[in-house]
């Protein structure tokens, strides 16, 4: 019991020092809660919807995805014929059966030619207005679509992109472009996170989705009462047979949930994975505080042991003040947690998803993981400082307190450093050499692995020698405050190199991740530079087909010498040796493909790849399944027939586009493949006549710009810039993530010197007593803060930089050959440190120049 | 009224005044209405330059408090104090600072010293500070004086509190202070050590000229001073030039019986 008093009353009298770690208990808390309640919110979202929006059971054509998706690689949807709706019918238990069409391979633009599809990345559905959907949604204003010039539009698209009734809409397909007006406008009952939906009139659906009448998508059907919907699916396919595909609402809402999930549970982890970083950097700043907070009550530990206590009580009197401290930092994350999530939320509102606090899901073990994640790692933090306060001497209580007797980084310590650094640099030196990528990642994680944690064991000893050479650079302009300032820093290396470290884990993974992300734009430039020898690039900007139309409109483009097209067909493998690999892709190309992108082959003439019923595989396939020139492979095309093509050259797998691709011509896959079910083109090609590039660049940005706004057309240099803006976006978001633990680490920064000024009092006071002025004195704190940061900013680009380049090295093997050191961000992030230790000197400046002198001197 | 002020006279070095510091009317409270509490009650004391002064006195006396407020420390809730013909009472605090770190040395009772910094860095911090360079001379002479000459690049942990204090002596006077203010220097120190260093203060003011303040409860110490202030209840009660031991404590025990009996 007295135990749990004076742990207490240590923690209440000593609260504005906890203040600090409390926080970063809190943020990292706060995070793990925030990830998991939207995650499930999202989650709450999404079921909600799907629930809502399919029917009893619902029909479609074998080959549409399980979640319903009504795309396909053709451009069209699959369809099932209007003659089953009869039979359907006429099935037991069945009250209502209706035919519907739908589309998300759709484009549809307004009268200016803008996209109206959500920039979430949401799709874009165009389809039937039907009853199933007239249950779900609830006409706001005009009515529904009627005839081929009315078109319905959802509510939160109507207002997104100010559309009235009456405004022109284009909706482009596969088929043509349709234009109708806005008839309509109707809300979703519940709440619809992004996609953004156009109703046509059933007719007008089909001719517009399929170029064809009595076709759906899918039918929709009802149960008779007291039918369950299994009992309907079986009586359906019974009726049917098993040449359809027919799901209850369950199984469509569980099969669309898992696509949704699959998504959110990158999302999830990554974002978990972000909140352990910050946990971690959280655990040197509990660590120093109660490191520090048991120095200075050696005194008074001491007295409690001479009176009596064992070594077990002060143990765990300092462990129970961690529990206290633990215990409150989560409850309040829990609570920051929630508002986070909501914050994500309207965050994701600005990025057109569209999710209501109606919806906010706080399952219980959101706050009981984020208790327990808070509360334990900060016990386990106060662990070893709890074990130092337990072996305070009795004694301790005689001794004038003076400076802790741990001011030398211990023998022991530095063995088990370097060893650990040094193993850690043999891993990364393995994975940089290491001629399999696999192999090679494990050496790299372990080498990532050992040398961080060897970093930090050896931080207090590269604290002593790093600051001694900063002191000597920096800190010798600034005279005697700087040497002050820097022997306050070496006072206690374990204290500064704990600090340090803490910010020496976030800055090295930002260093790693930017040298890995300029290593592959400039990898990839490279390459682009040595093999692509085409002009223009035309890509859908969701990564969709492109429609025959917007080709024939490259192809007549004024300036082009020659255009491309480029596509993907599935295919079951049948190789010589009798293998059957399932799930390939052949790139089907026009024979200028060759030209236009210079794949080294080991064996043959690629040109001769696009003959008549001839191919090319890689070389890695090549040798796994024995084949040669001449060889013959079966290619059981999944949309048509087999066929049986003969291997004309092997390409090189030392290459970085399209790397593992098989080659064959459009011609040769079209003789196999009927028309109807033939894919459409991903990517098209174009490339100007000599000279005339920059006038077929403007004029092929305009045919496209007019009519197929969805895509775009990029040179060169255009595509590379765009490469390296993705990159660049990737990096960006990284950073953002990793801020949490920079913040954190901040926060420890800030903690460190508030205690230190706390700690050292006396010296102020006599410091101030012998004439430093106010300012000197802040200046001393700051450029003390200064040092720290820096010196964390020093190892944690160092270390980055090395894995960085460790795993440039390793990832050469899968293309990324040239090593690009960004300096501008490496120097970037080490002058921002510093600015960032000023920063963090502010308030324990501030304080330590408001301490009264006399008060200073006189404190014990 | 209490007063310890001498007749001034003009000493004969640098046309400075006779007296290095001095205090007029000097109150110092603590606190308002009921619980106000006076620990100095309207002082005047000059200190004469060049000149050994102990001020002496039982616990709260104000003694402390008299120093803190003649060196700058503190404030004073009314009255003036003037270093040589700088009124300091009313400056701010970075004229004050910029007083203590160019005009005054110190010399606490314990921790005196910067940890971080060795024995010499120490003695030079107040010039340092200022941006001075020390006078190589002078400071030779210092820190001979205290006889540190082969501990100068020792940490403070790794001297005696002895040795300790005569570092502090030596910081006090390297930067040749108009004025010494030290607070029961000796009071942590045994009696030889003790000793040692109450002699180089001695020798500081006798060879070197210096003007020393210093508060203390020992009737030794504050018999190497010229001149003995007592404080009782914040005020001067009594002065003794050239004391010796005996008469010091002799005049103690009359304080105490004094304050028993009334």
């Amino acid at each position: 019991m007295t135990v749990l008093k004076t742990s207490l009353r240590n923690f209440l009298a000593h609260k504005g020092r906890m203040a600090l770690s409390a926080t970063a208990v809190l943020l990292s808390v706060a995070f793990v809660c925030g990830t998991l309640v939207f995650t499930d919110t999202m989650n709450t979202t999404f079921d909600k919807l799907f629930q809502a929006t399919s029917s009893d059971v619902t029909v479609s054509a074998k080959g549409s995805s399980d979640s319903g998706e009504t795309t396909s690689r053709t451009g069209k949807p699959p369809v099932v014929p209007a003659s089953v709706l009869g039979r359907i019918r006429g099935a037991e238990g069945v009250r209502s059966a209706e035919g519907t069409v739908f589309s998300t391979s759709a484009t549809v633009v307004d009268a200016d030619k803008d996209k109206l599809s959500p920039s979430s990345g949401a799709p874009t559905i165009v389809g039937s207005w039907n009853g199933n959907d007239a249950r779900t949604m609830e006409i706001t204003s005009g009515t529904a679509p009627k005839g081929p010039d009315q078109v319905m539009v959802d509510a939160d698209t109507a207002d997104k992109h100010d559309l009235k009734l009456g405004d022109e809409i284009g909706v482009i397909t596969a088929v043509g472009t349709h234009h109708a007006r806005v008839s309509g406008v109707a809300a979703f009952k519940v709440t619809n996170p992004g996609a953004a939906i156009f109703y046509l009139d059933k007719k007008t659906a089909q001719r517009t989705l399929v170029g064809a009448t009595g076709v759906y998508t899918n039918v929709n059907v009802t149960a008779a009462k007291g039918v369950t919907d299994e009992q309907l699916k079986k009586n359906v396919v019974a009726a049917l047979g098993h040449g359809y595909k027919v799901q209850t609402a369950k199984e469509v809402a569980e099969a669309n949930q898992k696509d949704v999930q699959s998504i959110l549970n990158v999302m999830k982890y990554a974002m978990l994975g972000f909140a352990g970083i910050a946990f971690l950097v959280g655990i040197f700043l509990i660590i120093n505080t109660f490191s520090m907070l048991v120095a200075q009550r050696t005194r008074e530990i001491g007295l409690m042991r001479a009176i009596g206590s064992s070594r077990k009580q002060i143990n765990r009197s300092v462990l129970v003040e961690a529990l206290l401290l633990g215990v409150l930092g989560s409850v309040l994350g829990v609570g920051a947690g929630v508002g986070i999530a909501i914050g994500l939320m309207k965050l994701m509102g600005l990025m057109d998803m569209h999710l209501s606090t109606d919806d906010l899901t706080v399952a219980w073990t959101t706050p009981a993981l984020g208790l327990l994640l808070g509360v334990v790692v900060t016990v386990l933090a106060a662990y070893l400082p709890a074990r130092r306060a337990g072996k305070v001497s009795p004694m301790a209580a005689l001794r004038d307190a003076g400076a802790p007797a741990d001011a030398r980084a211990g023998a022991v310590r530095a063995v088990i450093g370097l060893l650990l650094t040094a193993a850690g640099g043999g891993s990364l030196y393995a994975a940089a050499g290491a001629d399999e990528a696999k192999a090679g990642s494990g050496w790299l994680g372990l080498g990532v692995l050992l040398t961080l944690i060897g970093f930090v064991v050896i931080g207090p000893l590269l604290a002593a020698g790093l600051v001694r050479v900063l002191g000597a650079v920096i800190l010798r302009i600034f005279g005697p405050v700087g040497r002050m300032a820097e022997r306050n820093a070496l006072r206690n290396p374990r204290r500064t190199g704990a600090t340090g470290a803490a910010l020496m884990i976030g800055l090295a993974l930002v260093a790693c991740l930017s040298v890995v992300g300029s290593s592959m734009v400039a990898s990839a430039t490279d390459q682009l530079d040595k093999t692509v020898g085409t002009d223009f690039i035309v890509q859908d900007d969701n990564g969709k087909e492109i429609v025959p139309q917007a080709v024939e409109a490259i192809k007549k483009t004024p300036g082009l010498e020659r255009v491309t097209e480029y596509r993907l067909l599935d295919a079951t493998l049948t190789t010589p040796d009798g293998t059957v690999s399932k799930g390939e892709s052949i790139n089907a190309a026009d024979p200028t493909y060759a030209q236009d992108l210079r794949t080294k082959t080991v064996a043959g003439d690629l040109a001769d790849a696009y003959k008549p019923d001839s191919m090319s595989v890689f070389e890695g396939f090549a040798g796994k399944h024995g084949i040669k020139l001449g060889s013959t492979v079966a290619v059981d095309f999944a949309d048509g027939r087999t066929a049986r093509l003969t291997v004309r050259a092997i390409t090189s797998d030392d290459v970085v586009i399209d790397k593992g691709a098989m080659y064959t011509s459009i011609a040769t896959a079209a003789r196999y493949v009927p028309a109807d079910r033939m894919p459409l083109d991903d990517l098209v090609f174009a490339t100007a006549a000599d000279g005339r590039e920059a006038g077929a660049y403007k004029a092929l940005k305009a045919a496209l710009h007019d009519d197929f706004p969805q895509y775009t057309v990029r040179d060169q240099t255009d595509y590379k810039q765009a490469l390296k803006d993705q990159i660049g976006q990737l990096l960006n978001m990284i950073y953002g993530l990793l801020a949490l633990a920079i913040i954190v680490a901040v926060l420890g920064v800030v903690n460190t010197l508030a205690l230190s000024v706390v700690e050292r009092t006396r010296e102020i006071g006599l410091m101030r007593a012998i004439g430093l002025s106010r300012r000197q004195l802040r200046r001393m704190i700051r450029l003390e803060s200064v040092v720290i940061a820096v010196f964390g900013a020093l190892l944690g680009l160092g270390l980055g930089m090395g894995w960085g380049a460790t795993a440039q090295k390793l990832l050469a093997l899968e293309g990324l050959k040239v090593l690009e050191i960004p300096w501008p961000t490496i120097t970037g992030v080490f002058i921002g440190s510093a600015f960032v230790g000023l920063f963090a000197a502010l308030v324990p400046a501030f304080r330590a120049g408001r301490m009264n002198v006399l008060n200073a001197i006189a404190t014990d | 009224m209490t007063s310890a002020v001498t007749i001034p006279r003009h000493g004969g070095t640098g046309g400075r005044t006779a007296v290095a510091a001095r205090a007029r009317q000097v109150v110092k409270a603590y606190g308002s209405g009921e619980t106000r509490v006076v620990a100095l009650d309207h002082v005047d004391v000059d200190i004469v330059r060049g000149q050994f002064t102990a001020i002496m006195g039982p616990s709260g006396s104000g003694k402390s408090t008299l120093m803190h407020c003649l060196a700058g420390l503190d404030t004073v809730t009314g009255g003036q104090i003037y270093l040589d013909d700088t009124e300091i009472t009313g400056l701010k605090d970075k004229k004050l600072t910029q007083l203590r770190r160019d005009r005054i040395g110190f010399i606490f009772q314990a921790f005196n010293l910067l940890p971080t910094l060795n024995a010499i860095e120490n003695i030079t911090l107040p010039m340092d500070i200022a941006g001075r360079k020390p006078d190589r001379a002078w400071l030779d002479r210092v820190v001979e004086t205290v006889g540190l000459a082969g501990r100068l690049k020792h940490r403070p942990t790794q001297l005696s509190g002895g040795q300790q204090q005569r570092v502090a002596v030596a910081r006090a006077l390297a930067a040749r202070p108009e004025i010494i203010f030290g607070d029961e220097p000796t009071g942590n120190l045994d009696s030889r050590a003790g000793a040692e260093v109450l002699g180089f203060l001695r020798r500081s003011v006798d060879e070197l000229g210096q003007t020393i303040v210093m508060v203390t409860h020992d009737p030794v110490a504050a018999s190497y001073a010229d001149r003995v202030l007592y404080l009782a209840d914040g005020r001067i009660v009594d002065e003794m030039h050239q004391p010796t031991a005996d008469q010091v404590l002799d005049r103690m025990k009359d304080f105490d019986a004094r304050g028993r009996t009334s």
